[in-house]
C-alpha cells in the first residue's frame, strides 16, 4: 500500500505535467515509494503505483527495471553506488571497491550482514573531476581515499 | 576563465537571485518582457555569436531554435538536457549548483522565441544536489514573478518545471529524454519525424543542453559578436571543459575556444610529477581517442579537434598518462556501453555485448590473436546501423584505441597480461 | 496524399508520399528482408533488418520507417545496402541458441527464411550466449524466450490490436526480455495471433507443442463456425487429425486475426469424449450397434411415438452447418411437424426481423458511435469487438446499457447499469429523449415513461454521431421480454439514424433463419420442452448447458411416452439419461458444411479430416433417416448441392407486431452468461482453453442490497455458481458469468 504521505508526494510531481498525462511522474512514484519501502520494490508496491498513476502494470515495470536507480530486490539500509567508470578507474576507484568489500566482507550486489550496506557499482556519476567518488542516498562522496571510506563508513547508521 | 556560464562559482552565494543579478542576470529577460527584443534580432544574434549545442552535437543553437513552428496553433514545450552522463564530463552539475538562474533565464529566452509556454528540466537522477540548488533556484524566479503566466504584466507566459531521471546515460539521446519525460523507458525515437514537429507528448519541442541554456543571457546581453570574438571561426565563444584523468587538479574550466590543448592542461596541473603523456580523450568516451603527440598539437575547439581525428563532443578531456593500461581502459568503456544500451535495436543490444566479451576474454589472459580484427569488423558493422548513437559512442573507442595502441593489446593477447606495469 | 514515383533497384515504381518504402516495395513485390515490421502494426524499426541504400544518405536507411518522397532512389541489395543487413543478421544470430532441430518454428520461421540469404555458414561468435529463463504465460501460449529477438511484435500486438497492455519490455540492453508482470497467463480474448506475429520460435502454441513437425501437415482452408463471423482458418492435419489451426487472411472478415476460442478449439473435436459409435437404449441399457440397426431403431421408434406429425418436435445447435439444418427442418416438416426451433436459450424466442443487422463488419470500423445493449461484447464475439476497437481508435464514442459493468478494451463513455427487468424502462426513456429531441409524436406507449438524465446523455450521444451503431447481445436472451428489448434497440437506431447489430444468438444463427428453423405456426423450444410431444429429434444438443429451462427440459424428455433420437457429436450423461438412441456425427472439422456471418456471407468449406471413429456428417445421417422414413426431395449425394438449394430460399418477411407493454417481471432476475469457451460443446471439450482465466471464470455478481434481498452472503453458491458481492451489477439482478451447466432449474 502506497502511504498517504507518498501519495501527496507524488501528486506534487503529477501536478507538473499536462492534465491526462499522470504516467510522467511514475519514476518519481516509484523512488517515493521505493524510499518508504527501505530502499527497495516489490510487486505489490509496483501494482500499486499502477493503480493510482492509472497505467497498466507492465509499463511500471518496464520502469522499474530500465533505471539503475531503482532496486527490485532488497538491498541494505544504505547504498553505497560506487563510480568505476574511467575517470575514476585512472585515479584508483578499483583499489577503493575491493578496499570497501575488504572492510565489509561483502561483495558488491551483496548486502552486510547487518543489514546496514550493499555496495553496487555504478556508471559515471558525473563528478569525474572529484573522483574516485560515489553516491550514497542524496549525497556524492569526492575526492575518496581509504581514510575517508573508513570515515563514511563510521557515520553510516 | 569562467566567465559566463561559471561566472558565480566563485561568489558567496553562488546560485542566488540576488548574485546572479548583481551579475546582470535576468537584464535581458526584462528586455524582453518590456518588448525590447524581438524573437527575430534574438535569433540574429544567436546565428552570430556561432553558439553550437554544447551538449555534444555542436548543432548550431539559432537554427535548431528556427526550426520551431512558432506561429502554429497549440502547446509547444523547451526542454533542458540536463542528463549530463558523458564518461568524464561534470561541468554542467556545476551550472546547475552555482549558476542556475542562467538555465532558468536561457529556457525561459527560448520559450518567448519559439512560443513555448512550458518547459522542463531534465535532471539526471543522480544530481540530487544540483536538483535541490535548482528547485531553489526555480522557487526564487517564481516568487520574484519571473515565470508563470502574463509575466510583469506582459502577454509573456513561461511556466518551468524540474523533472528528474532515474539514472540511464541514454537518456542524454533527446528523444530518449522525451521518451522518459512521458513516463516510459529512455528508449530512442527514429528520425523523423523530428521533435521540433513531434516532441513531448507528440508536441513541437526543442530540446538543449544545460550549457547551451545558460550561455544564452550573457550572449544576449553582450552581443552575439562579442561571443564569437571569444573563440575562433567555426567555434564561437567559451566553452565548459571538465579536465579529469591522471592530472594534478582536476577540475571544470570554461574557457576560450582555441586555447591550445596545452594551456588547459597546464590550468589543470599538468600531468603527475615523472609521468608522461599516453593519449587523450577529448570529448567524453564517445570520442576517438588522440595519441599523446597529436593531442599536444591541438586547439580546443570543432575544426582542430576533427582535424586531430576526434571530436569536440561534450567538452570532457580525458587525460591518460604513461601508467594507464589502455586494454583495461578500453574494457572499462566497453562494459560503459554494454551496461547502458537500452537494448532496442540489434546491432547495439547484441554488439556491444559482443565487445565487452571478447575484451574480458583479453584481460582474463585468453586473447586470440583473431580477436582484435574481430573486435573492428564489429564496431564497424555497429557504426551508422542504429536507431542512435550510442552504438557510434561504443564503436569509436574500440576502433582509435586499437589503431594508436595496437602493440599493448597484441602483447595483452600473446602473453595474458598487461604490457604496462602500474596500469594505474 | 500525392501520388509520386520513385525507384527501387532502378526500377521506377509508384507510391503517395509519405508512404513508407517497405509498404511500397511490397506492393511491388521487390524483397526486403524485415523482422519487427508488420503491416498491420505501428512502425518500430529496431530490427534493423530492412536497412537499405538511399542515394545522398550516407548511412543506410531503415525502409519501413522511411518515408518515400518523390524522386527517391533506393537500392535494396547493393554492396552498401547488403552488408548493412548482414552484420544485421550477423548480430541476431550471435545469442540465438539455434535449437531449430527442436523448435516448432522450424520450416516456418522467419529468422530461418532470411538467414538462409543473409546469414553465413560458420559464426564468428565464440563467447558464452545469454540465456533468458521464462515466465509462464497461460496454458496457450508456449514461451522459449531464448529464442527471442526482441522485434516487440507482440508487445505492439497487445497494445494496438487486443487493447489490452499485458506484455512489455523489461531490463535493458543484452538483459532486454519480453516478458508480461506477472505469470498469470495473458488474458486477452485474442491472445493467441501472438504466436502468428511472433517471427521466431520465442511464442509458440503451447497445446500444438512437440506434436508434429510443420511441413508433416496438410494445410486446409475452412471456417471457424463459433461466432457470428466465421473467421477464415487453416487446419492443419496430420494423419487425420486436426494438429493445430492458425489464421487465414480475410481482410473484409477477419483481416489477419482470429480469436482464441476459433484457434485452439479443435482440441474438442479430437477429445476422447465423443460419441464414436451408433447407440440404442435397450430396457434401460445402453447397446453399441451398426449404422443400420440403430437407424432402423430410430426411424421405427418416431414412427410409434409421432402417429401424427404434430407429435413430432425437433431441436438443433445454433452451430449446425447451413445444409444439416436445412435437411433437418425439410425433415421436421416432411414429417408433418411445425415443432422445430434453435433457439435453446431464449425465454421468449421473437422473430429475427423485429431486430436486423445492416452494417457490415467493415463499416463497422467507420462508426463514430456505438450503443451496445446487453452485451459483453469482449468476449461474446471478439472479431466484431476487435471492428468497433478500430473505430475508437479514430475516435469512436462507446455507450453501453448493460446488468453488469464489464471490462471493454476500449474506454466506455456512457455506461448504465440496468437489471433485464428494468431494461424495457431505460430504452423506452433513451427513446423518448430521441424522439423528443427530434419533436416527433410519441406512440402512446411512451406516454407514460419517465426520462431519466442518463437516457438524455445516450441519446444525445446517438443523435451528436453521424454514423452511429447499436448492438444488441446474449444477455437478452434470458429476458421474458426479449422481444420488446429487440423492438426498442430498432426504434431508437430508427429515431437516431443509425444502423444495427444484432449478436444476441451466435454461431450459424443466420443459417437457421435463412432455412427458417423456427415454427410458422407451431411450437417453439420452449413449448416443445414443455407440451405433450412424444417424439423428438435432438441434433448436436446438450440440454444441460444449451436449454435455458434445463432441469425442466431434461425431466420433460426423460418421460416414459418420449421417444428421443439424439444425433450428437459427443457423449454426455444427462443426454444419455434420455434418449432412446444416439446417433454419432461428425465435429468441426470433419463434414463439409457452410455458415453464413452476420454481413451475411455464406461460407462454405469442405471437410478437413475424416470424421472420428463411426461417426458420420450429420447432413448424411438426416439425409438416411429421410430416406427410411420415405420422405421426399432428399436425393443428395453432395452436401453442396443442399447449399445450393438452402441459399436459393429467400427468407420470409414477414413483420410481427410488438407491443411494449413492459410485462411483469420478477423483482429479482438473474443473467446467465457462459464464458465464450463454454459456449458450444466443441470448445467445451478444448482443455487449454478451459485452463484459462477467462476458461475458468465463475462468478455469481450481486450488489450489496441485492444480495441482501436474497440472503447471500460472501462464500455462499447461487445456483451452483460462487457469489461475488460488488457494486458494479445492477440491483435487483444476479449475473451469472460462468463455465458451469445450468443445471438448476430456469434462470
Amino acid at each position: 500500500m502506497i502511504s498517504n504521505q507518498a501519495k501527496k508526494e507524488i501528486d506534487i510531481w503529477v501536478a507538473k505535467y499536462p492534465e491526462g498525462r499522470q504516467s510522467s511522474a511514475v519514476m518519481q512514484a516509484l523512488t517515493i515509494v521505493q524510499k518508504e519501502n527501505g530502499g527497495s520494490l516489490n510487486n505489490e508496491l509496483k501494482q500499486d503505483v499502477a493503480d493510482y498513476l492509472e497505467m497498466p502494470t507492465i509499463s511500471v515495470q518496464e520502469v522499474a527495471t530500465f533505471y539503475e536507480n531503482y532496486n527490485n530486490k532488497p538491498v541494505g539500509k544504505n547504498v553505497i553506488r560506487f563510480c568505476h567508470n574511467i575517470s575514476c578507474m585512472l585515479n584508483g576507484s578499483d583499489e577503493l571497491i575491493s578496499y570497501l568489500e575488504e572492510k565489509l566482507d561483502v561483495k558488491t550486489g551483496e548486502i552486510s550482514k547487518d543489514g546496514l550496506v550493499s555496495v553496487k557499482k555504478v556508471e559515471c556519476l558525473c563528478a569525474c573531476v572529484g573522483g574516485p567518488m560515489c553516491q550514497i542516498g542524496d549525497q556524492y562522496y569526492e575526492n575518496l581515499t581509504k581514510k575517508r571510506i573508513d570515515e563514511i563508513l563510521d557515520g553510516l547508521k | 576563465m569562467n566567465n559566463i556560464c561559471l561566472k558565480s562559482i566563485d561568489k558567496d552565494n553562488p546560485s542566488s537571485l540576488a548574485t546572479y543579478e548583481t551579475m546582470g542576470g535576468y537584464k535581458v529577460w526584462h528586455k524582453i518582457l518590456h518588448g525590447e527584443l524581438s524573437p527575430e534580432k534574438i535569433l540574429e544574434e544567436l546565428k552570430i555569436s556561432g553558439l553550437r549545442g554544447r551538449g555534444g552535437a555542436g548543432f548550431p543553437t539559432s537554427l535548431k531554435w528556427s526550426f520551431m513552428p512558432r506561429n502554429q496553433e497549440g502547446q509547444k514545450y523547451v526542454v533542458c538536457n540536463s542528463d549530463e552522463g558523458e564518461p568524464g564530463t561534470c561541468h554542467d552539475r556545476d551550472i546547475l549548483r552555482f549558476n542556475p538562474h542562467s538555465v532558468i533565464e536561457g529556457m525561459a529566452i527560448a520559450g518567448y522565441v519559439m512560443n513555448a509556454t512550458v518547459g522542463y528540466n531534465y535532471i539526471r537522477g543522480e544530481f540530487m544536489e544540483p536538483y535541490y540548488r535548482f528547485e531553489e533556484a526555480l522557487k526564487e524566479a517564481y516568487d520574484a514573478g519571473l515565470l508563470g503566466t502574463n509575466i510583469k504584466g506582459s502577454q509573456v507566459c513561461f511556466a518551468l518545471y524540474s523533472n528528474l531521471g532515474a539514472g540511464a546515460y541514454i537518456c542524454g539521446e533527446e528523444t530518449a529524454l522525451l521518451e522518459s519525460l512521458e513516463g516510459k523507458k529512455g528508449q530512442p525515437r527514429f528520425k523523423p519525424p523530428f521533435p521540433a514537429n513531434v516532441g513531448l507528448y507528440g508536441k513541437p519541442t526543442t530540446i538543449n543542453n544545460t550549457e547551451s541554456f545558460a550561455s544564452v543571457p550573457e550572449i544576449l546581453s553582450r552581443g552575439g559578436q562579442w561571443f564569437a570574438d571569444l573563440g575562433v571561426v567555426n567555434s564561437g565563444g567559451t566553452k565548459c571543459f571538465s579536465v579529469t584523468g591522471n592530472v594534478k587538479n582536476p577540475a571544470n574550466f570554461e574557457i576560450p575556444m582555441g586555447t591550445p590543448f596545452s594551456d588547459l592542461l597546464k590550468l589543470a596541473g599538468g600531468l603527475r610529477k615523472g609521468r608522461a603523456l599516453k593519449g587523450v580523450i577529448p570529448g567524453g568516451s564517445s570520442t576517438p581517442l588522440i595519441p599523446a603527440a597529436k593531442a599536444m598539437k591541438m586547439t580546443m575547439d570543432y575544426d582542430s579537434i576533427e582535424k586531430a581525428g576526434s571530436m569536440l563532443g561534450a567538452g570532457s578531456v580525458i587525460v591518460m598518462d604513461d601508467t594507464t593500461c589502455m586494454v583495461k581502459a578500453l574494457t572499462r568503456l566497453a562494459h560503459f556501453y554494454y551496461d547502458e544500451s537500452c537494448g532496442q535495436c540489434t546491432p547495439c543490444r547484441e554488439g556491444t555485448g559482443w565487445m565487452y566479451r571478447v575484451l574480458k576474454r583479453i584481460m582474463d589472459g585468453q586473447g586470440k590473436s583473431e580477436d582484435l580484427e574481430l573486435l573492428l569488423s564489429v564496431q564497424d558493422k555497429m557504426l551508422g546501423n542504429t536507431i542512435c548513437a550510442l552504438a557510434d559512442g561504443a564503436a569509436m573507442p574500440i576502433e582509435s584505441f586499437i589503431r594508436h595502441f595496437r602493440e599493448e593489446f597484441e602483447y595483452y593477447i600473446k602473453h595474458g597480461k598487461s604490457m604496462v606495469e602500474n596500469d594505474g | 496524399m500525392v501520388d509520386i514515383e520513385i525507384e527501387i533497384d532502378g526500377k521506377v515504381v509508384h507510391g503517395h508520399s509519405g508512404e513508407n518504402l517497405i509498404s511500397i516495395a511490397d506492393r511491388e513485390g521487390i524483397d526486403i528482408p524485415r523482422f519487427c515490421y508488420h503491416k498491420t502494426l505501428s512502425v518500430a524499426a529496431n530490427c534493423r533488418m530492412c536497412l537499405v541504400d538511399i542515394e545522398g544518405n550516407p548511412t543506410p536507411q531503415p525502409a519501413c520507417s522511411t518515408l518515400s518522397s518523390a524522386g527517391m532512389k533506393v537500392h535494396t541489395n547493393n554492396e552498401k545496402a547488403k552488408t548493412a543487413q548482414k552484420a544485421c543478421m550477423e548480430f541476431l544470430l550471435i545469442n540465438q541458441p539455434l535449437d531449430c532441430p527442436i523448435c516448432d518454428q522450424g520450416c516456418e520461421c522467419e529468422l530461418q527464411d532470411v538467414a538462409m540469404e543473409y546469414g553465413s555458414n560458420v559464426s564468428r561468435f565464440n563467447e558464452g550466449k545469454r540465456i533468458v529463463d521464462d515466465k509462464g504465460i497461460g496454458a496457450l501460449i508456449q514461451t522459449d524466450m531464448t529464442r527471442c529477438i526482441h522485434c516487440t511484435r507482440c508487445v505492439r500486438f497487445g497494445a494496438e490490436v487486443a487493447g489490452i497492455v499485458e506484455m512489455g519490455a523489461t531490463g535493458r540492453g543484452e538483459d532486454l526480455k519480453i516478458e508480461p508482470f506477472l505469470s498469470e497467463g495473458i488474458q486477452s480474448e485474442l491472445s493467441g495471433n501472438m504466436i502468428d506475429v511472433c517471427p521466431v520460435g520465442a511464442l509458440t502454441s503451447k497445446p500444438f507443442r512437440y506434436e508434429v513437425r510443420s511441413w508433416q501437415m496438410n494445410s486446409i482452408q475452412t471456417i471457424a463456425r463459433h461466432d457470428l463471423v466465421g473467421s477464415n482458418i487453416f487446419t492443419q492435419t496430420h494423419k487425420s487429425k486436426v494438429k493445430r489451426v492458425v489464421a487465414r487472411d480475410n481482410e473484409n472478415i477477419n483481416e489477419t486475426w482470429i480469436s482464441d476460442r476459433d484457434r485452439f478449439s479443435y482440441q474438442g473435436v479430437n477429445n476422447e469424449n465423443r460419441v464414436l459409435i451408433p447407440k440404442i437404449k435397450i430396457k434401460g441399457e445402453w447397446q453399441d450397434t451398426s449404422w443400420d440397426d440403430a437407424l432402423d431403431f430410430a426411424t421405427n421408434g418416431i414412427k410409434k411415438h409421432a402417429k401424427e406429425g404434430s407429435q413430432f418436435g425437433t431441436l438443433a445447435s445454433k452451430n449446425a452447418t447451413l445444409e444439416e439444418l436445412y435437411l433437418l427442418q425439410k425433415f421436421t416438416r416432411g414429417l408433418g411437424s411445425d415443432n422445430l426451433d434453435y433457439r435453446l436459450d431464449v425465454s421468449n424466442p421473437y422473430n429475427a426481423k423485429v431486430l436486423e443487422s445492416n452494417i457490415s463488419l467493415t463499416e463497422l470500423e467507420t462508426i463514430d458511435h456505438a450503443l451496445i445493449v446487453n452485451s459483453y461484447l469482449r468476449l461474446e464475439q471478439p472479431m466484431i469487438n476487435h471492428r468497433i476497437r478500430k473505430a475508437t481508435l479514430n475516435g469512436a464514442s462507446v455507450s453501453t446499457i448493460n446488468a453488469k459493468a464489464f471490462d471493454f478494451n476500449y474506454r466506455v463513455s456512457h455506461s448504465v447499469l440496468t437489471s433485464p427487468q428494468n431494461t424495457v424502462a431505460t430504452l423506452s426513456g433513451i427513446l423518448k429523449a430521441l424522439l423528443d429531441k427530434g419533436s416527433q409524436t410519441l406512440p402512446d406507449y411512451l406516454n407514460t415513461v419517465t426520462v431519466h438524465q442518463s437516457h438524455i446523455d445516450i441519446a444525445n450521444a446517438l443523435l451528436n454521431a453521424k454514423h452511429p451503431v447499436v448492438v444488441l447481445g446474449e444477455h437478452v436472451n434470458g429476458n421474458t421480454c426479449s422481444d420488446q428489448v429487440a423492438k426498442l434497440v430498432s426504434e431508437i437506431a430508427k429515431a437516431s439514424d443509425a444502423k444495427t447489430l444484432n449478436a444476441s444468438l451466435t454461431g450459424n444463427t443466420h443459417s437457421a433463419e435463412r432455412v427458417n428453423f423456427k415454427p410458422d405456426n407451431g411450437k417453439n423450444a420452449l413449448q416443445i420442452l414443455s407440451s405433450d410431444l412424444t417424439a423428438f429429434a435432438l441434433f448436436d444438443v446438450y440440454p444441460n448447458f444449451d436449454c435455458i429451462d434445463s432441469e425442466n427440459a431434461i425431466k420433460h424428455l426423460s418421460r416414459d411416452d418420449a421417444f428421443v433420437v439424439v444425433m450428437n457429436s459427443f457423449d454426455d450423461e444427462s443426454v444419455s439419461s434420455f434418449a432412446n438412441v444416439i446417433l454419432p456425427i461428425a465435429s468441426f472439422y470433419e463434414t463439409s458444411g457452410t455458415h453464413i456471418n452476420v454481413d451475411n456471407i455464406a461460407q462454405s468449406y469442405s471437410a478437413s479430416v475424416k470424421s472420428a471413429g463411426e461417426s458420420k456428417p450429420g447432413w448424411k445421417v438426416i439425409k438416411v433417416l429421410a430416406d427410411l422414413l420415405n420422405l421426399q426431395g432428399f436425393d443428395f449425394t453432395d452436401s453442396s448441392q443442399i447449399a445450393d438449394e438452402a441459399l436459393s430460399l429467400t427468407p420470409s418477411i414477414s413483420e410481427i407486431e410488438v407491443p411494449i407493454n413492459n410485462s411483469e417481471m420478477p423483482n429479482v432476475t438473474t443473467v446467465w452468461q457462459y464464458t465464450p469457451y463454454a459456449s458450444d460443446v466443441v470448445v467445451r471439450h478444448a482443455s487449454s482453453l478451459q485452463q484459462t482465466r477467462i476458461g475458468q471464470m465463475s462468478e455469481a455478481s450481486v450488489c450489496k442490497a441485492t444480495a441482501k434481498l436474497l440472503e447471500l452472503s460472501e462464500g455462499d453458491f447461487y445456483k451452483g455458481v460462487p457469489v461475488n458481492i460488488n457494486e458494479s451489477v445492477a440491483e435487483g439482478c444476479v449475473f451469472v458469468h460462468t463455465h458451469l451447466p445450468r443445471q438448476l432449474g430456469v434462470v
